[in-house]
């Protein structure tokens, strides 16, 4: 069970850890903060609490910089 | 889940401070509309106006400039827009090019105006000077002198800006900390100014959170500039930032709270600490001034321009 990640110059396949593993946890587990990224599954966005189903593409797009 | 609104399974966002979930055409939607009621409720608009958007091709600006577009269409005001390039390596020209596009998409009047040419020197430049007074500060007070001289020459009768909820309660709360009434009483959605030489500003976005326009421009695929500023660091404005996000992760209503509580009491404020402005000009420029020299000119005699 893989998905890819696309998030600034990362792009790779990573381990989906366990069953109902959401784009809230993946958030958590690179340590981004959900108040500056927006999320999109397989190209179309989609709230945090969406679980990653294997061959997902997750795209992660910052909002929020300093300045 | 669905929306709730139209019942549309596909949901992209969910409201922490009404509970609200919502689909992207119903999620667009109120953006528009949240931006239009300010509009109308503040009247920033006069029919007929001029409005200079001041257009960094970030995602506030950019998306002050489509909603007023809005108006445009419906022939009840004329767009400008103005880009101020402060010469920033590796950060600007991205947004000056994001910015030209948008003004030909929508052929609008733009103009591109750099500190270079205008004064002689680039932020990097003023940087690279011992005792320099941190990039912020000639950033802000450069800009704002650009954008005023640019809405003079434009004929503008508005100057539109993309400061947000997060902005602006930021700015309540900065001044408010560090007890600066004088600069407590200018906020608000609309700054008229006593010199008639200063355009009146206006903030159509000052209640819709920062997240929800980074969130409304992915979804209405408008190109910006995402990036942050390399001089962008630890400053008093991030600071209090951090500490209101913080507070408002438990208490998702704070921002607006905030923003209410101070609409009630800026007329009073206004009135309480009043000041007579002195209409002195710049001496080096002509532009209004309370001292000798305006902000801006005082900061290039500094630098020995
Ligand atoms: S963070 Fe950068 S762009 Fe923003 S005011 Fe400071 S120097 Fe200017
Ligand atoms: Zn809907
Ligand atoms: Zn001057």
């Amino acid at each position: 069970m893989k998905f890819t990640l696309k998030y600034k110059q990362i792009n790779e396949e990573r381990e989906i850890p366990d069953k109902n593993y959401s784009i809230k946890d993946l958030l958590d587990d690179l340590e981004l903060s959900a108040q500056t990224i927006v999320s999109k599954q397989n190209g179309e966005l989609v709230i945090e609490d969406t679980v990653i189903e294997d061959g997902d593409e997750i795209q992660l797009v910052q909002i929020i910089y300093g300045g | 889940m669905q929306c709730s609104k139209c019942g549309n399974p596909k949901v992209i966002y969910k409201r922490e401070q009404s509970g609200q979930i919502l689909c992207k055409d119903c999620f667009i939607e109120s953006i528009e509309k949240k931006a239009i009621r300010t509009i109308k409720k503040e009247k920033l608009l006069d029919k007929g106006d001029k409005v200079l958007v001041a257009l960094s091709g970030g995602k506030d600006s950019v998306t002050t400039l489509e909603i007023l577009d809005s108006f445009r269409q419906r022939n009840i005001i004329d767009i400008c827009a103005v880009t101020v390039d402060e010469g920033i390596a590796n950060y600007r020209q991205d947004g000056v090019d994001i910015a030209i596009r948008h003004a030909e998409r929508l052929g609008i009047e733009h103009k591109v105006v750099s500190l270079k040419e205008e004064y002689g020197i680039s932020l990097d430049e003023i940087m690279q000077r011992e005792n320099h007074k941190g990039s912020c500060t000639y950033c802000g007070v450069f800009r704002r002198t650009i954008i005023n001289k640019a809405a003079r020459e434009m004929n503008a009768t508005k100057i539109a800006t993309g400061h947000n909820l997060d902005d602006e309660v930021q700015g309540i709360m900065m001044n408010y900390l560090e007890g600066n009434t004088d600069n407590l009483t200018k906020l608000g959605p609309k700054s008229e100014s006593k010199a008639e030489e200063f355009t009146t500003k206006i903030k159509p976005l000052r209640e819709i959170p920062e997240r929800e326009i980074g969130l409304y421009v992915v979804a209405k695929e408008l190109e910006v500039h995402f990036d942050s500023c390399p001089y962008a660091m630890q400053s008093f404005r991030g600071e209090v930032s951090e500490v209101i996000n913080q507070l408002a992760e438990k208490h998702p209503t704070i921002k607006y709270s905030t923003l209410r509580g101070y609409d009630k009491i800026k007329n009073i404020l206004k009135n309480e600490l009043k000041k007579d402005y002195s209409h002195g000009r710049c001496k080096r420029c002509g532009e209004p001034a309370s001292n000798e020299l305006c902000k801006a000119c005082s900061f290039l005699e500094e630098l020995g321009l």
